[in-house]
């Protein structure tokens, strides 16, 4: 028989206890539903933007586009760059205090320049959440190979592993410990990235940072809690399901990690 | 020895940046670099001077300090606000189960949810200007100070509050002597992603919520002159006040849970 986990049942309950006080302070006009409009008119709404032409499906489905594209980018750059900072010294000291410089300046400052260089396109959004998801991927590289027992290395090394072996058997399974959270990390940074970008960058139709500022022309909040909630799930579920059994299956799988 | 060490890892700190601001400035005074585009260091540098000097009196000209000033007093402003409503309630989650069963799933629901998209419902609400800004920041600062100090108080050690009664402390004992240096370094690390927060989210709230101040307006509102060099610029400001924000968090780690001994010097 299968059984709720104790802490989804609170979980539950708590959701809908604050969903009926929520409803209840509308109906009995406390809140201004023009300006707070409760749960079941945003679920309305939400059902509403499914059904007229799946418009709902494709906002999202250009938004996770973007994400995807970006994100895999950044992994590609970033995992390379970790690598080549941790081996070389000279590129370590050469690149280390740029990056140090980079880290500090907030991910959507950069969206201005993006949209002189790039244009309000769907390249800039994707570039944005490139650079959002970069640090913490290039960082937790870093600190993968770093706390790598040197012991791995000199046993390939006498066990005549080439550069090439060494690269791929050791250093990168080696990091995967860091890595992989360090991919959670970035995901979540990019997902908000792609929000704040989206919304900042006027020339794109569909995504859900757009509905969500094309919404203010209107005044219509309740499409703007609607964007709300499906940010809230999506990252959600990026975080905790999709990462988070990408963690389980692996680095813990591996006991790398407690 | 030392001297020459010193010299030698500051060079080796300082050369890669002076070779890549020498080729900068090179590649765009020999207009191989698009202008429009990439403005040479000097440039920035004599854009950043001007900005430091005007006053801010007029429309839509800046003032750099003023820019920082009221962008850092609106941090401050919605970091307080955050603190003084965020600590209660994390002390009340860390206390009772029943309060942190209710309201843990609703505060998991709500961080994944950046800052600068709850800006359009509060413009809506606040209206453009401080209001939304400094609610919209204090939103943001929120989530890490109530979710810190609440695992800080929920994991302290059964065995101390044990001692503890056995040995007849009072409430204020267990208060004073056990909850709060427990859970201080929590609070502080809170406190340190609170701040990094609450900056990003006000610069990116700048942007939109028409503030007419700060450094995200001013370099979102550079855009629409297409004056690259006050861009790069307030990138440049936004680092430096960062690091500034970061190395005084890092002096309040030094001069108290450091120096009191409850974490080992120089982090974990």
């Amino acid at each position: 028989m299968f059984r709720i986990p104790r802490r989804v049942k609170y979980s539950l309950f708590s959701i809908f206890l604050l969903a009926v006080l929520w409803e209840g302070a509308v109906d009995f006009s406390l809140l201004d539903p023009n300006l707070c409009p409760s749960p079941s008119m945003i679920v309305q709404n939400m059902f509403r933007l499914l059904v007229y032409n799946s418009l709902l499906l494709k906002i999202i489905v250009s938004s996770l586009y973007r994400l995807f594209l970006g994100y895999l980018l950044s992994v590609a750059f970033g995992v390379s760059l970790g690598i080549l900072i941790s081996v070389n010294q000279y590129f370590r000291t050469m690149v280390s205090p740029i990056l140090s410089f980079f880290i500090s300046v907030p991910t959507l400052a950069w969206v201005p320049l993006f949209l002189i260089a790039i244009g309000p396109s769907e390249e800039t959004v994707v570039v944005t959440i490139f650079v959002a998801s970069f640090f913490p991927i290039v960082y937790s590289t870093i600190n993968g190979i770093r706390n790598l027992d040197k012991k791995y290395i000199w046993l390939a090394k006498i066990m005549g592993a080439d550069k090439q072996d060494i690269y791929l058997k050791v250093l990168l399974p080696g990091a995967l410990a860091a890595i992989i959270p360090g991919l959670r990390l970035a995901i979540g940074y990019a997902w908000r990235a792609l929000v704040g970008a989206e919304m900042l960058t006027t020339g794109i139709s569909l995504g859900i940072g757009s509905m969500i500022y094309a919404s203010r022309a209107f005044n219509d909040v309740t499409t703007m809690f609607t964007g709300l909630v499906l940010i809230s799930l999506i990252g959600l579920f990026m975080d905790s399901i999709l990462m988070g059994e990408l963690e389980k299956r692996t680095v813990r799988l591996w006991g790398m990690v407690k | 020895m030392a001297l020459r060490k010193h010299i030698k890892s500051f060079s080796l700190f300082s050369l890669p940046i002076l070779l890549i601001l020498v080729l900068w400035e090179l590649l765009s005074r020999l207009r191989i670099l698009n202008p429009t585009l990439f403005s040479s260091p000097s440039q920035i540098l004599s854009t950043l001077f001007e900005l430091t000097l005007a006053t801010g009196k007029t429309f839509t000209s800046h003032s750099l300090l003023i820019d920082i000033g009221v962008s850092l007093y609106r941090l401050s402003f919605s970091f307080l606000i955050a603190l003084l409503i965020g600590l209660p309630l994390a002390i009340l989650m860390g206390r009772s189960s029943l309060i942190y069963n209710l309201v843990d799933p609703i505060i998991t629901l709500l961080v994944p949810i950046p800052g600068i998209a709850w800006a359009p419902i509060f413009i809506i609400w606040l209206g453009f200007g401080d209001p939304t800004i400094i609610t919209v920041g204090a939103f943001a600062s929120f989530f890490p100070i109530v979710q810190n100090v609440t695992m800080g108080i929920r994991s302290i050690d059964k065995r101390y509050l044990w001692c503890a009664e056995i040995m007849g402390a009072r409430k204020r004992d267990f208060w004073l002597k056990i909850l709060i240096p427990w859970s201080f370094p929590f609070l502080l690390t809170g406190v340190k992603l609170a701040i990094a927060r609450g900056w990003r989210t006000i610069i990116a709230v700048e942007m939109i919520a028409a503030s007419l101040s700060g450094l995200g307006f001013l370099i979102f509102d550079a855009r629409d002159y297409l004056q690259p060099s006050v861009i790069y610029g307030g990138i440049i400001v936004l680092s430096f006040v960062y690091i500034a924000l970061e190395s005084l968090i890092r002096l309040v780690e030094k001069r108290t849970i450091e120096k009191w001994g409850i974490v080992l010097k120089g982090g974990l």
